[in-house]
């Protein structure tokens, strides 16, 4: 394998173990929208978590640049010029017609040759200084020098624009069409006849006149001639009468066809998804931003996992459709500290906030921007997460079975240094059996060197260890959640005195009443 | 299009409601108000029959519109000031009514002939656009002569600028470019042939230019179109010796593919014809789409006008004084003669009227006996205050107030449930969200509120809402019977100014005038004497 975007190196591996973080993190709901519109494969890119360090800081040198230089234009050109080449590509498979295939097949090559010239020019300009770009310049300043692209490139753009450069004419009436060919506009100009040229300037056409009219709602003329390939009857007796005219240019383009085949290089073609991935994010974050959510570039950090701002990106996906809330937490879990233990009541944001979490840790991992204000993030080995799930019918196995069949590849001391994400185990165990449990887990995970969230209904488990931090979902006065997430949180599960209770239940006591209009 | 006849800077849309307005409409009993709207005497002239001629669809506008406050002074005086006009030109907004209403049927007429197999056909879609875009034309046509007649005998910011954008986006160029453009595709709409002068068929044919590039695999593309018109030219049978003569000599041109007898070229020749047309309909989309909710709003918005015109009618009718009212501020309210509207257009006796000042009082507390004519003041004001935030007028001689858009009513129904605790729990829960929902200058009247406990306790729930709503800004005007709450407010107000305390008037042997004069609270409430008179009748 040459040259990737994604990797420094062949040797870069990818995290083994279960992938249930991508369901139990939502981090299929994000990827969905960050790749809205774009192949399937590029989505697969985003389900690789890169295991090396360096994999991870070559990926954010390329993503930081390209942020910084503005570059996503570019990329983005580049990836629309290869898209119109593989349409094309797609057309020279389909086509039978062996004029029109070929023809097919010139600007098949147009369009690649037009994709990379164009994203060596501009990457030149901005002069790359990141290692993966650098990297990229240098690919496609090995691919253009080369022999056989060269001449290529010539042959397809000269005889692409003399292609392109060809307009019929075409009138219907009285039962009948009537074609004829455009002259060279430079021809016109110096003709003598200046009083034809006159008439041309005065007779604006129709699609001129109509977006004059409506200036506000420019549309196109769709083509009515079979929107496929395959050419209608008067496509081919329009042809027909063309190609006498034109024996040269066809001789031309076959020549053209027998000399290109297979010129297309496999590393340009991996390329281009590669550079989906960054594109897709980058879009996602810039849409994302302007709806308001904060973005930063992760700083790296020798012992801890911290952020400010930080929120759950699925949630805030979803948001943008239904207008939930979308609560925002500060968190750092840094020196001697090693795990969290969060409890609080229902409903009350947590799995929203391990979920934030455990996303701070993917996207760091995969050396693009993470949801949050500002962050400062370690190097982990892995990611792995376990989220209570409904018992599995079809197996019929108990829940806690289950629970502890998914648990036991986590615990195995392969998985050192992981980032672990757990949301409620051991539900269906007796109060007494699953603390003990817990705690079991939780010192494997310590002993493992592996830092992460427990979330949890029992509360002696935060004082499991003292390397253990614990946090609480918080309640408002009223015990409401207010979705916030705090370090030795209070303890609001206390009932409120009050005198009545009805008057309380609808917060419309004297003290309810100054608070809710405050 | 804009009709901006609701809003000087926007069209009508359902937004911002008041809370609740549906409970609103039945504690003041606005269905009088808007069944009145709907009883057309304005419509009748043009008409025979001399009876109320029913037009539900005003009622609806104007339930809609009073759904909607009016945000400032600003929008208030645009709408009186229309409204002034409507009143003395009733006519003329009636000839605005009627076309727009029959240009909307008519679109309903062509609207429904369209898939009304459930299989799409394209081209009698096309068709239909293309006579739905003639029918819009043309009644904006209309709509620009109404207007034009009356101008010099209107006033009103609203239609004169109304007149002038119709001038501006549809006069001159851009009409004859809309009349141009439908003339150029008259062919697709009117395509059968016609018997012309001395019996010679004529048809109407397209002629079509296209220029294009074979960039995309030789196949047309790029495409422009350079011309489209419509011919008549003379009606020949496609299989006559004409159009074969024809035929052969067009096979003999260079650069010429005749149609004759090849089906897939007419095939594709009509294919071209719908797109040509599909294209240029396409840009007229926006004016077809603009002039249609154009139509919309019209009918709507005049609808709102000529509800307000008929409702005016009526009040004449029962001698109802009525007059725009004035907007003053925040803290104001004084009223001359003002009347209780719903009833008295609903009964069609005599209403009482009401007359005080109650600026700066934020507060205004109502006490007294049953049958006295508490919340019929209290409707009276509710009433005024939506009809003046509706841009109405009012039943009254003077009205001047401020303006609340979080404007609430809080009426104890007795009819929502059996129940006693849940009953409670049923106001309760209605006043939670209407706190919910309130904001910096907010209104609440309050009808018997949280009589459906015991006197203890409703009064210290009041008290405590009453209380704190109080110092947060909310003006409250409460009809209660909960002695207690009102004699601690009595205390508690002292030499202030901010509270006002009502009472139904009592003349010195017992009779009763229905009028709220300024009293302190009373104890008893007349049950008694009630009793005794309902008994003592009987």
């Amino acid at each position: 394998m040459g040259f990737r975007l994604l990797y420094p190196s062949d040797e870069c591996e990818i995290c083994s173990g279960s992938r249930a973080y991508i369901q139990d993190l939502n981090l299929d709901q994000i990827i969905n929208k960050v790749c809205d519109g774009y192949d399937e494969e590029v989505m697969a890119l985003y389900w690789d978590l890169p295991k090396d360090r360096k994999t991870q800081e070559y990926r954010r040198g390329i993503f930081s640049e390209l942020k910084k230089k503005e570059l996503l234009p570019a990329l983005m050109d580049f990836l629309g010029n290869m898209k119109e080449r593989n349409a094309c590509l797609e057309k020279v498979e389909r086509v039978e017609n062996p004029l029109q295939k070929q023809v097919w097949f010139l600007r098949e090559g147009f369009f690649y040759v037009k994709a990379l010239e164009n994203l060596r020019e501009t990457l030149s300009k901005k002069e790359p200084c990141s290692e993966g770009l650098k990297g990229l310049l240098e690919f496609l300043d090995g691919c253009i020098w080369e022999e056989r692209f060269h001449a290529m490139a010539g042959e397809a753009k000269a005889l692409f624009q003399e292609l392109a450069g060809f307009r019929l004419h075409l009138t219907y009436e009285k039962e009948r069409f009537l074609v004829s060919e455009e002259q060279d506009t430079g021809k016109a100009e110096s003709g003598t006849l200046t009083g034809e040229s006159q008439k041309g300037e005065s007779q604006k056409d129709y699609g001129t006149y109509l977006r004059e009219c409506f200036p506000d709602n420019v549309q196109s003329l769709k083509s009515p001639f079979l929107s496929d390939v395959e050419l209608s009857e008067l496509e081919m007796e329009i042809l027909r009468i063309f190609q006498k005219d034109h024996k040269l240019f066809f001789e031309k383009v076959e020549v053209f066809w027998k000399k290109f085949q297979k010129y297309a290089r496999e590393d340009v073609l991996s390329l281009q998804k590669e550079a989906a991935f960054y594109t897709a994010y980058l879009r996602f974050q810039e849409k994302m931003s302007g709806m308001g959510f904060s973005f930063c570039t992760p700083q790296s950090s020798r012992d801890s996992i911290e952020a400010l701002g930080l929120y759950d990106l699925a949630l805030a996906v979803a948001s943008l459709e239904d207008g939930r809330q979308v609560v925002c937490n500060d968190v750092k879990l840094g020196g001697e500290e090693r795990f969290f233990v969060l409890t609080g009541p229902n409903q009350g944001g947590k799995t929203t906030f391990a979920r934030s979490l455990g996303q701070l840790a993917y996207f760091s991992k995969m050396g693009l921007d993470v949801p949050a204000r500002s962050a400062r993030v370690m190097h982990f080995e892995g990611l792995l997460t376990h989220f209570s799930v409904e018992e599995s019918m079809e197996s019929g196995r108990g829940k806690l079975m289950d629970e502890l069949e998914r648990l036991k590849p986590m615990m195995e001391p392969g998985q050192r240094g992981a980032f672990i994400v757990i949301n409620e185990l051991f539900t269906t165990a007796a109060n007494y059996d699953a603390c003990i449990m817990g705690k079991r887990v939780l010192e494997t995970f310590l002993e493992h060197d592996c830092r992460g969230i427990y979330v949890t209904h029992i509360g002696e488990l935060a004082k499991a260890d003292e390397r253990v931090v614990s946090l609480r979902a918080q309640v408002d006065g009223q015990k409401r959640p207010t979705y916030e997430i705090e370090r030795n949180g209070q303890d609001m599960t206390d009932a409120l005195a009050g005198a009545s209770r009805q008057v309380e239940k609808y917060h419309l006591t004297y003290q309810q009443i100054k608070e809710r209009f405050s | 299009m804009k009709v901006n006849l609701m809003y000087s800077y926007k069209e009508w849309m359902p937004i911002k409601q008041y809370h609740d307005f549906q409970g609103m409409a039945r504690d003041l009993g606005l269905d009088v108000l808007f069944r009145a709207a709907g009883q057309d005497s304005v419509l009748k002239y043009s008409k025979t029959v001399y009876a109320l001629h029913e037009d539900p669809f005003l009622s609806q506008c104007m339930r809609k519109a009073m759904c909607v406050p009016l945000q400032t002074k600003e929008e208030v005086q645009y709408r009186q000031e229309i409204l002034k006009d409507c009143l003395n030109h009733e006519d003329f907004l009636g000839k605005l009514y009627v076309t727009a209403t029959k240009v909307l049927e008519e679109w309903g007429k062509l609207g429904k002939t369209k898939n009304h197999t459930g299989i799409r056909d394209s081209k009698a879609e096309l068709i239909t656009d293309i006579q739905v875009l003639r029918l819009l034309v043309s009644g904006m046509e209309e709509v620009r002569g109404i207007l034009l007649e009356n101008m010099e005998r209107l006033h009103s910011k609203g239609f004169t600028s109304l007149l002038e954008r119709i001038n501006r986006e549809f006069s001159g160029e851009a009409r004859e470019n809309l009349e141009q453009i439908l003339r150029d595709i008259s062919f697709y709409a009117d395509a059968t042939a016609q018997r012309g002068e001395k019996g010679v068929f004529t048809l109407n044919r397209p002629v079509i230019k296209l220029s294009c590039g074979l960039a995309e695999g030789l196949k047309l593309g790029e495409l422009k179109l350079e011309g489209i018109e419509t011919r008549v030219e003379d009606y020949s049978n496609p299989y006559g010796i004409k159009a074969k003569i024809q035929g052969r000599m067009n096979g003999m041109i260079p650069g010429c593919i005749s149609l004759y007898k090849n089906t897939a070229l007419q095939a594709d020749a009509a294919e071209l014809e719908y797109q040509a047309v599909n294209y240029v309909m396409a840009s007229c989309g926006g004016v077809l789409q603009s002039f249609g909710s154009f139509f919309e709003q019209l009918r709507f918005q005049t609808g709102f006008y000529l509800g307000a015109v008929n409702i005016a009618s009526q009040m004449r009718r029962f001698q109802l004084t009525y007059c725009f009212p004035s907007l003053g501020k925040q803290d104001e309210l004084s009223y001359e003669e003002l009347k209780e509207a719903a009833m008295a257009l609903a009964s069609g006796k005599k209403a009482v009227g009401n007359s005080e000042s109650l600026d700066g009082r934020m507060l205004v507390v109502i006490t007294g006996a049953n049958q006295g004519g508490k919340s019929t003041f209290l409707r009276s004001v509710g009433i005024a205050q939506v009809m003046l935030q509706c841009g109405l007028m009012v039943a009254a001689k003077c009205y001047q107030s401020g303006l609340y858009p979080e404007f609430f009513t809080h009426f104890t129904r007795r009819e929502d449930s059996a129940m006693n605790s849940g009953r409670l729990d049923e106001e309760l829960r209605r006043m939670d969200k209407i706190i919910s929902n309130m904001g910096e200058h907010s209104l609440l009247l309050l009808n018997e509120s949280f009589a459906t406990t015991t006197e203890k306790e409703g009064s210290a729930i009041a008290y405590d809402i009453v209380k704190a709503l109080k110092e947060e800004g909310v003006r409250i005007l409460t009809v209660t019977h909960l002695t207690s709450f009102a004699m601690k407010l009595y205390e508690e107000s002292g030499t202030s100014k901010d509270t006002a305390f009502l009472c139904a008037q009592r003349l010195e042997d017992g009779t009763r005038t229905f009028r709220m004069i300024p009293h302190e609270p009373e104890l008893t409430s007349f049950g008694l004497e009630l009793y005794d008179e309902v008994l003592c009748n009987k």
